[in-house]
């Protein structure tokens, strides 16, 4: 006989499978988790804010400059800000270039493919000869090593692909603060939904990248490779950022000698789901960067909530680690929504049939996240 | 003035005892913590008009008690008794400092706390063999209490076990006095080293072996130790740090000033096998410690093993080793006095002190990293790093002992580098690794937990980088104790053949 309904799933995460197809989150739905969710997306609102800004200005005037020891004053270097900055009183820009390194690593998407090609390696060859065509020097250095100039180049685009991106990312987590201070966010499904609707209104928009010499315009990344917003750089960055992620500097050569890092590169799981709230040490982009940054813009009734607890502010960043992890399931959770096959409200059997799988699909790669901490 | 030391503790807890139930637990601990405070400045005030040169008593008071039976409240203070003194003043307040500020019962126990400490100065100050017996033995009822009362779960066992021991220990003592005043056919009980030393080797063998079975109990030496690592474990931390740091050293007090000064002739008979069980302490001690699983008594199976150093160095009898005998009690106390303290916060905040659950409490966030930074420091220095006391106590001890005693002081120094081996198998279970559930949520560790703890590490720096603030006090006394033994008596072949006393000191 053929069924009519949708089969239990036998995955082990079927739970939240379940929980999705109704139209929940991974994150359930709860005030605290609301309160959680808004305040600390309102905190890296503020961040990612800073974070593109430094990233596109990165791409647009330290393009091809081969010491840049001001690239994280924005152009604004003064005895003040370079006092600010050595003591350390200053938005950790680090962290901001830390992914656009993963993203660049781990490549995928249009951007990474765009970034092969000869159009590329030609433009970046016009580039390269006018930065350069009053030092001989660096003309020389490029002829004996090719490879080196263009490869900056690449990165430059990814700086400016991030860049753009938090750019739209920014944006969409402090209008939804707005929304929630306004009283129109008041469920996780709601979180989800403006976070949903961003990414929809933003998927298409062109990503672009040029670089101004002079009075000339080189452009790098030009609309007519047509690379868009959600395809180009969401879906890679999540890819990179929130799975895969890297094991930073220092802890490679040890836990590659423990046979801790898997061998193929799209097993690896350091990403922000999977990433330790402890600082002990381990392998993944060091969240304690982020969480310093944050722990600047919390909003006040998160910073109440957090009080609340047993050891008060003093493991703040260890909280905010955990918060923005529950806040990441809900950014993913609108990533799994807006790519779905078919709508996961769909009541016909087949569309169902084929989210299933969709769904089953992205749980495999949940297994050994931290998505069960996050519940409570 | 050595009086108020005696009398000021026992005003204070008659006091302290007389104020009405409505006070609070934290009057309580307020005023007694003024009151440790005024005796610690006292002691050092003591300390600052104390004559380094001279070799007799200082600050002697006399006053005719019980003439009938010999008794006299005399009391006197040198070189031996200055430096515990300081410590049990400082212990004192660190204790008062660490104790929970909502204890119940707290008049009761920091009335008991006081007379606790009337107990351990009056035996430190005591020139009368009968008075010294009598605070002696008055130390012993508050201790009891504090076990049995503010205890752990097995506290009436350990506080009774401690009870048995202790008391056994003063029957001994008292047998043994009243010996030597019979020997020496003294009129009375009062301190003179003169006359128990002219009674036969025989005799003196006979006493000294009282002396060092009562006081061995005390220190404890194995194999009479067995009621400490149970007194530590179930006595509360403030107590553990009086009874690690202060009255341990009344049993090796008693060794150095009635056993090597009234009977040296036995003394010097008997060194080789003192120092001999002294290297059998130390390894067992170390070997204990290497086997437990709860924290405190792997301190308390080190405290063992270190006080074993005071053994041997105060066996080798040269002018060197009875400084350094007397520079480890005092680094003894201050060292065993923090770890006991560490534990204790440990235990308060995790609910345990099993080194097989306890896992990562170094972690900067949600851990205990201060405590676990302590905790390292405290087991560098008790394992004699450089730097801190218990290096300048422990080389001095080995290196004015090991002329004499070489094979004993050897394996003293694997002992001493066994102390690394259970401090860090320790530390690397109970603060290395992942925090686990369920000690990820743990409570924040406040500054009443931890200026206790700074206060002894600055202490342990400090005298490890000024060891002559330490060593000072005692110079005159050892020097003195020396020329009372090479006038008396010819020593043992390996003391004349090897002896080079102050050879080290200026």
């Amino acid at each position: 006989m053929l069924s009519t309904q949708l089969d239990p799933s036998k995955h082990p995460l079927a739970a939240y499978i379940y929980q999705l197809e109704s139209g929940q989150a991974l994150l359930p739905d709860s005030p605290i988790h609301v309160t959680e969710v808004v305040g600390i997306l309102k905190s890296y609102g503020v961040v990612l804010d800073a974070y593109s800004i430094n990233l596109n200005y990165i791409a647009d005037h330290q393009c091809l400059v081969i010491l840049p020891f001001f690239k994280y004053f924005n152009g604004q270097v003064s005895f003040a800000k370079l006092l600010q900055h050595w003591w350390h009183d200053r938005i950790n820009y680090e962290y901001a270039e830390y992914c656009m390194k993963g993203m660049f690593w781990h490549g995928g998407g249009g951007l990474d493919a765009y970034l092969d090609t000869p159009d590329f390696r030609q433009r970046a060859e016009v580039l390269i000869r006018d930065k350069f065509k009053t030092n001989p020097f660096m003309l020389g250095l490029h002829r004996l090593f090719p490879d080196f100039l263009p490869e900056q180049l690449r990165m430059m685009a990814y700086y400016s692909g991030l860049g753009q991106f938090w750019r739209v990312m920014s944006d969409m987590f402090l209008s939804l603060s707005d929304r929630y201070d306004a009283g129109e966010i008041k469920t996780i499904p709601d979180v989800v939904s403006h976070i949903r609707e961003g990414l929809v209104a933003a998927a298409s928009q062109p990503i672009v990248y040029n670089v101004q010499l002079g009075d000339r315009t080189h452009e790098i990344i030009p609309p007519s490779v047509g690379l868009t917003f959600l395809a180009d750089t969401a879906i890679p960055y999540v890819e990179a950022i929130f799975f895969r992620g890297t094991p930073f500097p220092g802890t490679i050569s040890y836990n590659a000698q423990a046979y801790q890092i898997p061998f193929y590169q799209q097993d690896f799981a350091y990403g922000a789901l999977f990433a330790d709230p402890l600082p002990i040490g381990g392998s993944g982009i060091p969240p304690t960067l982020l969480m310093q940054d944050m722990r600047h813009y919390l909003p006040d009734y998160l910073r109440e909530l957090y009080q609340q607890s047993t050891r008060q502010e003093d493991d703040l960043r260890v909280k905010i680690c955990e918060t923005f992890q529950k806040s990441m399931f809900c950014v993913t959770t609108a990533a799994i929504q807006g790519l779905a096959p078919y709508p996961l409200s769909t009541t016909t059997l087949d569309e169902q049939r084929a989210n299933r799988a969709y769904l089953e699909n992205w749980m495999n790669r949940f297994v050994t996240s931290r998505i069960q901490e996050v519940q409570v | 003035m050595l009086s108020a030391l005696i009398w000021l503790p026992l005003l204070g807890a008659i006091v302290i005892s007389c104020f009405p139930s409505t006070v609070s637990s934290r009057t309580v601990r307020s005023v007694s913590l003024v009151l440790a405070i005024i005796l610690l400045v006292w002691t050092i005030v003591l300390g600052s008009q104390f004559d380094l040169t001279a070799t007799d008593m200082q600050f002697t008071e006399l006053l005719p008690w019980l003439d009938t039976i010999g008794l006299n409240y005399s009391l006197g203070l040198d070189g031996l008794s200055l430096p515990l003194l300081f410590l049990n003043a400082l212990l004192n307040v660190v204790a008062i400092a660490a104790t929970d500020p909502e204890i119940p019962r707290s008049r009761f126990y920091y009335a008991l706390i006081f007379v606790l400490n009337v107990g351990v100065v009056g035996a430190f100050l005591a020139q009368n063999l009968l008075l010294f017996f009598l605070f002696y033995e008055i130390e012993i009822l508050p201790l009891y209490f504090l076990i049995a009362i503010w205890g752990g779960q097995k506290r009436g066992y350990a506080a009774t076990k401690f009870l048995i021991y202790t008391a056994a220990s003063g029957v001994v003592i008292l047998a043994v006095f009243l010996g030597t005043v019979w020997f020496t056919g003294a009129s009375s009980f009062a301190y003179d080293p003169g006359r128990s030393q002219l009674l036969p080797l025989g005799t003196q063998l006979l006493l000294l072996s009282g002396i060092l079975l009562g006081f061995g109990i005390k220190t404890p030496f194995i194999p009479l130790h067995t009621w400490l690592p149970d007194a530590h474990v179930e006595a509360s931390t403030p107590v553990s740090v009086l009874l690690a740091g202060v009255l341990l050293k009344l049993g090796t007090y008693g060794l150095l000033r009635f056993g090597l000064s009234m009977f040296l002739d036995a003394w010097a008979y008997l060194a080789p096998w003192l120092a001999t069980w002294a290297a059998v302490g130390a390894l067992y001690g170390a070997c204990c410690a290497i086997a437990q699983q709860d924290m405190k008594k792997v301190v308390a199976y080190s405290s063992i093993a270190h006080m074993a150093f005071v053994l041997l160095a105060t066996a080798a009898t040269t002018r060197l080793s009875l400084i350094a005998a007397v520079a480890q009690m005092v680094s003894h106390g201050l060292i065993s006095a923090l770890l006991f303290l560490l534990v204790g916060v440990v235990y308060k905040k995790t609910g345990t002190r099993d080194v097989q659950v306890l896992r990562g409490l170094l972690n900067p966030e949600r851990g205990l990293p201060l405590i676990g930074s302590l905790m390292i420091l405290a087991a560098m220095a008790s394992a004699g790093i450089p730097g801190m006391v218990g290096f300048i106590a422990e080389f001095m001890v080995f290196r004015s002992s090991f002329p004499i005693f070489p094979i004993q002081t050897l394996l003293c120094m694997v002992g001493t580098g066994l102390t690394a081996v259970y401090f860090l198998l320790m530390i690397n279970r109970v603060f290395f690794g992942r925090l686990e559930d369920p000690f990820d949520k743990l409570p924040q560790v406040n500054w009443n937990d931890r200026i206790p703890a700074l206060v002894l590490v600055a202490f342990i720096l400090v005298l490890g980088l000024q060891p002559n603030w330490l060593v000072r006090w005692s110079e005159s006394e050892s020097g003195m104790l020396l020329t009372r033994m090479s006038m008396r008596t010819p020593p043992p072949v390996a003391l004349t053949a090897k002896i080079e006393p102050a050879r080290l000191l200026p």
